[in-house]
């Protein structure tokens, strides 16, 4: 292991290590598990130690840093980042458990590698792994890509990337300079790697835009259990609201496809239409176009246009309902939740 | 490099990628932290690094260097949160526990500097706790136990624990046997096959010790079967010895789906009879002959007037009469995934004796079973299991770690330790075979039961036995049924017995059809159950549950058209009544402290303190003198920890024990405390034995090794789930259980109250989530990790009631009988009768999933 201390000597340390076929360790989290299972050898450049590379910097413009060491919990915990770009630190909350929180950083989230379970297991090799097959594809793929435009079937698994691109977000790395999500991650194509940042590079922070006064966002991940579980599906829309005109969307989606990715034909729907539940609904129903689901993962087509509908809604003011939090007893319309019914809806747009 | 540990600074040798747990462990000697997935999910090694709770078995070395840990030792049982656990009895097992306590006083502390004594929502303790698992699922204690450590109610010392063992499973002393560590201790690691069908020869290029594990036939019949098992000082290096160890795989053709295998010319998962017998078995029934038809062994059939049941629902099919319910259920392959997983420490002593320290439910076995391995008296073998991190059926068996670890330390000259990792025990550590189940049930012109016949196909990879249809012969009257139980085998892994073998799949199967006949009948379910279950245990129960609120306010079933949409529903259940009649308990009076043995073991079910109160109660003793010493072998017969059997062998013996030791201390009858007599008592030894129950048992001799004798009646359970459904996400979310138990007399209300919610925790699990998964080309596990593998959380818990019915056990000795499977079996059904009251969509296949939820709906 190599411990770099300070931003000058990063660049030297990371070329030695990466040369030797190592890769950098930011948290941990994600290269301890895979050391575990064998898909991470090392040696490791340990990032800890490294001045400057953590904590959130607003600028007077608006706009924030997020030094690509700063953890999870920091981002999903920061009361400014919470006003100014909640569906990030929403997202942020989400995701693993409050002590992967705790030690992941937002630019290991960005960087980790994919969840699929075969390439996690020892017996298989995949693409991922120097081999040129995708055992998913043929075997079983309840959790891969609806998207499918790579040899590769494994969903991205950054749902803080999913929030960058819904937030027009980009990063700054070491090398490469600024980049824009989809420098980071490019169309997904290319099916060994879960992004383009080159071996020697490292990422030094996130940059979020200034949010405009009429931003409203909104993030959901769609799982079966209540917490602590990779989602089926996650979305994250960020939407400009003038009265109750919808002036811009972004809509970003997680878990379908080898990078996030951006619903043009959701956000089309909606921009300079009236917010209503009508509008939302058929807004929601476009986030399946260009699917094309695997054997076993049609459900998720569904599921995305649900989840859309979810976060337009809740973008909109629909409160967040925890799980059973109690439905009504007889189904009555007044206290069930849907589209029309919810307090909240007609006085937010 | 530097690090504080539990305020102390210390200088330690460690390997910056290597991570904090295995410092703590065995660098430090600090074994309350337990490594058990290994993959972050579970919480079981969370510690605290400057303050912040993290999970140790991802944090690289590197990390904690110049920084501040906390270990649940450094916690000192001096947390008040360390107390309200105990005090709620928030843990059974005790694996996950120090990883709860610390993240927990992690949060109270935090949680009352913002917010002064007052209890947080039920969602933030979610929330806070949503990195822990507790596979034993006493997640309703947790919950309990967090807000009563926030409003400051166990700030001080206070009352009697409701578990006796439970402070040193909070404060991280308790010994498990992955804790167990000699001096020169070697670590052993299996070689499994990376086939799932192949003849396997196996050579070592020597060195290290080595030990062959391969079948005599030298045929590996799934992925991951064990073929060898090498040692060496640490984990790493065994790993790198284990590479060195050659396989050589002379592949045969797999059949690794149920579907495939019944299909002409599949290849052969057992070609003789002679290897068919070597099938493992994956229920606890009796073994009885079945023909075999390929990889199809069966029908076993428990038939009452079966014929005439089969014609009378064929003559109903084909007059397409509307009361005949007919469908085909199926249930996922169920891991039991303990949180310690299968763990064993062999050490030979200089006198050839042989010292096991083994994670088992079934001290007793393992010490007949290695005396006969290696030829042993029973004498000379010693098991050591003084607390068991969970078991559920899966630790019963004479395990390949057990043998690996023996043979290594044989080999070795040295003690061994075999630990499993989580892959190998999601894949290999034992299951509940997935089945598919068809079900006709047919009803007569007056809402009568006149037939029944079920079918199940049990997919339990290698083994048999999956006994599931069998257990619809002893429910719902005498109507005539036709009851036939097949195994299809396929090149995967074996089930083994799980928590009520075949009960959940039969009831989620039965008991959904008797909802869906009670629904065509137009009539409240529970009285159709009453109209045709003449068992007074459940007639009781059903009174109790139709007088429940949630009952009688239930939505009429398809009324909601929103998205959330509520559900109540009903399962009802009966389970046999198991003892070992040859249990035996031996008091011993030594220094003014009586000493209760026997050879029994509590992986979480709390027997320790079953045994403790009724000694106590008999004697009139205060707690600290009534010591309870099990999970040895060397001491008076007791019995497996399996088939609800523990307390109702060891409870009546107990307490006969107790009179007898009053008598010979002449301590004159009655209840007055022995405690005067009791300092000049040293030496006293008394046996107390099983005494039989009236009206005698059902089978006059026992026939296993465990005195197995199944007694007389049936426990029985009620549940009544409430969910609610998203129709828009695809979820269901079980809101509350109440739990209606018909076991007898209950010997230690809280315990047996944190058992009920357990069973009702895993049968949400296996309703909702649980479903292992294999490659369909290789055969491997693919769930192999609890990430891929999904037990149920904090945050899918209900709000749980448990209502005892305690009559009707009189003829029994002791009154009461075990409740750990009743308490389980037909939660599953309830869920499902649930979501078919809320959405008016019957869920047929486990686990409901939200990809299948919302297919189901959408239809």
């Amino acid at each position: 292991m190599t411990t770099p201390s300070g931003a000058d000597d990063i660049a030297g340390a990371v070329s030695a290590v990466c040369g030797a076929g190592g890769e950098l360790r930011a948290g941990g989290t994600d290269v301890t598990a895979r050391r575990r299972v064998g898909r991470a050898t090392g040696p490791f450049v340990d990032l800890r130690g490294v001045a400057g590379l953590s904590g959130i910097v607003r600028r007077p413009d608006g706009s924030v840093r997020v030094g690509a060491m700063t953890t999870l919990a920091e981002v999903a915990g920061d009361p400014g980042l919470r006003r100014s770009h909640p569906a990030l630190a929403s997202a942020a909350a989400a995701l693993a458990t409050p002590q992967i929180r705790a030690a992941a950083t937002i630019g290991g989230n960005l960087l980790q590698r994919n969840r699929c379970w075969y390439y996690r297991n020892a017996h298989f090799s995949c693409h991922q792994t120097g081999g040129d097959t995708c055992p998913a594809r043929t075997g079983l793929n309840l959790y891969s890509v609806v998207i499918d435009r790579s040899p590769c079937v494994a969903p991205h698994p950054s749902s803080i990337a999913t929030a960058l691109l819904a937030y027009d977000a980009g990063v700054t790395a070491h090398g490469s300079g600024t980049l824009t999500v989809h420098d980071l991650y490019g169309d997904g194509s290319d099916p060994s790697r879960d992004h383009l940042l080159p071996g020697g590079d490292v990422l030094l922070a996130v940059d979020l835009p200034a949010p405009a006064a009429a931003d409203r966002a909104a993030h959901h991940r769609s799982t079966g259990r209540s917490r602590a579980e990779w989602p089926l599906v996650e979305v994250v829309a960020r939407l400009g609201v003038t009265g109750t005109a919808i002036t811009s969307a972004t809509v970003a989606a997680g878990g379908v496809a080898r990078t996030p990715v951006r619903l043009a034909a959701v956000e089309t729907a909606l921009v300079g239409r009236t917010a209503t539940p009508e509008v939302l609904a058929t807004a929601a129903g476009h986030a399946g176009a260009g699917c094309t689901p695997l054997a076993q993962n049609g459900y998720k087509v569904p599921l995305l246009c649900a989840t859309v509908l979810e976060v337009l809604e809740r973008a909109l003011g629909a409160p967040v309902r925890p799980r059973g939090s109690g439905a009504p007893a007889t189904g009555d319309r007044a206290a069930d939740a849907g589209p029309e019914a919810y307090a909240g809806f007609r006085r937010d747009v | 490099m530097d690090v504080t540990v539990n305020g102390v600074p210390a200088e330690v040798a460690a390997d910056p990628d290597d991570t904090l747990v295995e410092l703590l462990r065995d660098g430090l000697g600090l074994p309350g932290t337990k490594l058990a997935c290994g993959s972050g999910v579970c919480g079981a090694c969370t510690v605290l690094v400057d303050g912040t709770p993290v999970v140790s078995c991802l944090t690289p070395c590197a990390a904690v260097r110049g920084r501040t840990v906390s270990t649940v030792e450094g916690l000192a049982g001096n947390h008040p949160v360390q107390r309200a656990f105990v005090a709620h009895d928030a843990l059974q097992c005790g694996y996950c526990t120090p990883g709860f306590v610390v993240e927990a006083a992690a949060f109270v502390d935090r949680w009352r500097a913002a917010h002064g004594d007052v209890a947080p929502p039920r969602e933030l303790i979610a929330d806070a706790m949503a990195g822990h698992l507790c596979r034993c699922g006493a997640y309703q204690g947790v919950y309990e136990a967090i807000g009563a450590a926030c409003r400051g109610e166990h700030d001080r010392d206070e009352a009697a624990p409701a578990r006796i063992e439970a402070m040193a499973k909070a404060d991280g002393s308790a010994r498990y046997a992955t804790d167990v560590r000699f001096a020169g201790q070697l670590e052993g690691v299996i070689v499994r096959s990376a086939r799932a069908h192949a003849r396997v020869r196996v050579s070592h290029p020597g060195g290290a010790p080595f030990a062959g594990l391969l079948p005599q036939d030298g045929i590996v019949r799934y992925a991951g079967q064990p073929v060898a098992a090498v040692a060496a000082p640490t984990r790493a290096a065994a790993l790198a010895e284990a590479a060195r160890v050659e396989v050589t795989y002379l592949p045969l053709p797999p059949v690794l789906d149920a579907e495939d295998a019944r299909g002409p010319g599949a290849p052969l998962v057992y070609a003789t009879r002679a290897v068919r017998r070597s099938a493992p078995r994956s229920s606890d029934v009796l073994p009885s002959p079945a023909p075999w038809q390929g990889n199809v062994r069966g029908p076993t059939r428990m038939d009452w007037r079966g014929r005439t049941a089969a014609r009378r629902i064929a003559a109903a099919r084909e007059r397409g009469d509307e009361r005949l319910v007919s469908a085909t259920f199926t249930t996922a392959v169920q891991a039991h995934t303990p949180m310690e997983p299968h763990a064993c420490v062999a050490r030979w002593d200089e006198r050839g004796e042989l010292h096991l320290y083994v994670s088992t439910q079934a001290v007793g076995k393992v010490a007949g079973d290695a005396a006969r391995r290696w030829g042993l008296k029973p004498a000379q073998v010693h098991v050591t299991a003084e607390h068991v991190g969970g078991g559920f059926g899966c630790k019963v068996a004479f395990t390949r770690e057990i043998v690996a670890a023996v043979e290594l330390a044989r080999a070795a000259g040295v003690p061994v330790r075999v630990v499993l990792s989580r892959a190998e025990e999601l894949t290999d550590g034992g299951n509940r075979p997935g089945t598919r189940t068809e079900l006709s049930l047919l009803t007569g012109a007056r809402g009568e039961l006149t037939a029944l016949s079920v079918d199940t196909y049990g997919d339990g990879g290698t083994s048999v036995a999956s006994s599931v249809a069998s257990h619809a012969r002893f429910v719902y009257g005498r109507a005539p049924r036709r009851l036939r139980d097949f195994d299809v085998v396929t090149h995967r892994p074996p089930g083994m017995q799980f928590r009520g073998p075949g009960g959940p799949p039969i009831c989620w199967a039965l008991e959904q059809a008797v909802d869906e006949a009670a629904h065509r009948l137009g009539e409240d379910p529970l009285d159709v159950r009453r109209r045709w279950d003449g068992n007074p245990k459940r007639q009781a129960l059903y009174d109790w549950a139709a007088a429940l609120p949630v009952w009688r306010d239930r939505p009429r079933t398809g009324a909601q058209r929103g998205r959330f949409r509520r559900g109540v529903g009903v399962a009802a259940t009966n389970w046999v009544y198991i003892l070992d009649r040859g249990t035996e308990v031996e008091l011993t009076v030594e220094r003014g402290v009586v000493v209760a043995r026997t050879t029994v073991q509590d992986m979480g079910t709390g027997i320790r303190t079953v045994m403790a109160h009724v000694v106590r109660t008999e004697l009139g003793l205060p707690a600290d003198r009534v010591r309870v010493d099990i999970g040895r072998s060397g001491t008076v017969h007791g019995p497996p920890s399996i088939a609800s059997r523990t307390t109702a062998s060891v409870a009546p013996a107990a307490r006969d024990a107790a009179i007898r030791l009053r008598a010979a201390l002449r301590a004159g009858a009655g209840r007055d405390s022995v405690l005067p007599v009791l300092d000049g008592a040293a030496g006293t030894r008394v046996v107390g034995r099983r005494r039989r129950d009236r009206r005698a048992y059902l089978t006059p001799f026992t026939f296993d090794e465990f005195h197995t004798t199944l007694g007389r009646g049936f426990s029985g359970a009620v549940h009544v789930t409430e969910v609610e459904v998203d129709c828009r996400l695809g979820t269901v979310a079980v809101t509350r259980v109440w739990a209606g138990i018909a076991a007898g007399h209950v010997y230690a209300p809280p315990l047996a109250r944190s058992q009920c919610h357990g069973g009702i925790v895993q049968g949400i699990g296996f309703a909702l989530h649980e479903q292992r998964h294999t490659d369909p080309s290789t055969g491997v596990v693919l769930t192999d990790n609890l990430e891929d593998y999904r037990i149920p959380g904090i945050g899918d818990t209900p709000r749980i009631e448990v209502h005892f019915h305690q009559d009707g056990w009189d003829h029994v000795n002791g009154h009461g009988v075990g409740l750990g499977e009743i308490a389980t079996v037909g939660v599953a059904a309830s869920v499902g009768n649930a979501v078919h009251n809320a959405t008016g969509w019957r869920p047929r296949d486990l686990p409901v999933r939200p990809d299948r939820l919302l297919a189901g709906i959408g239809r």
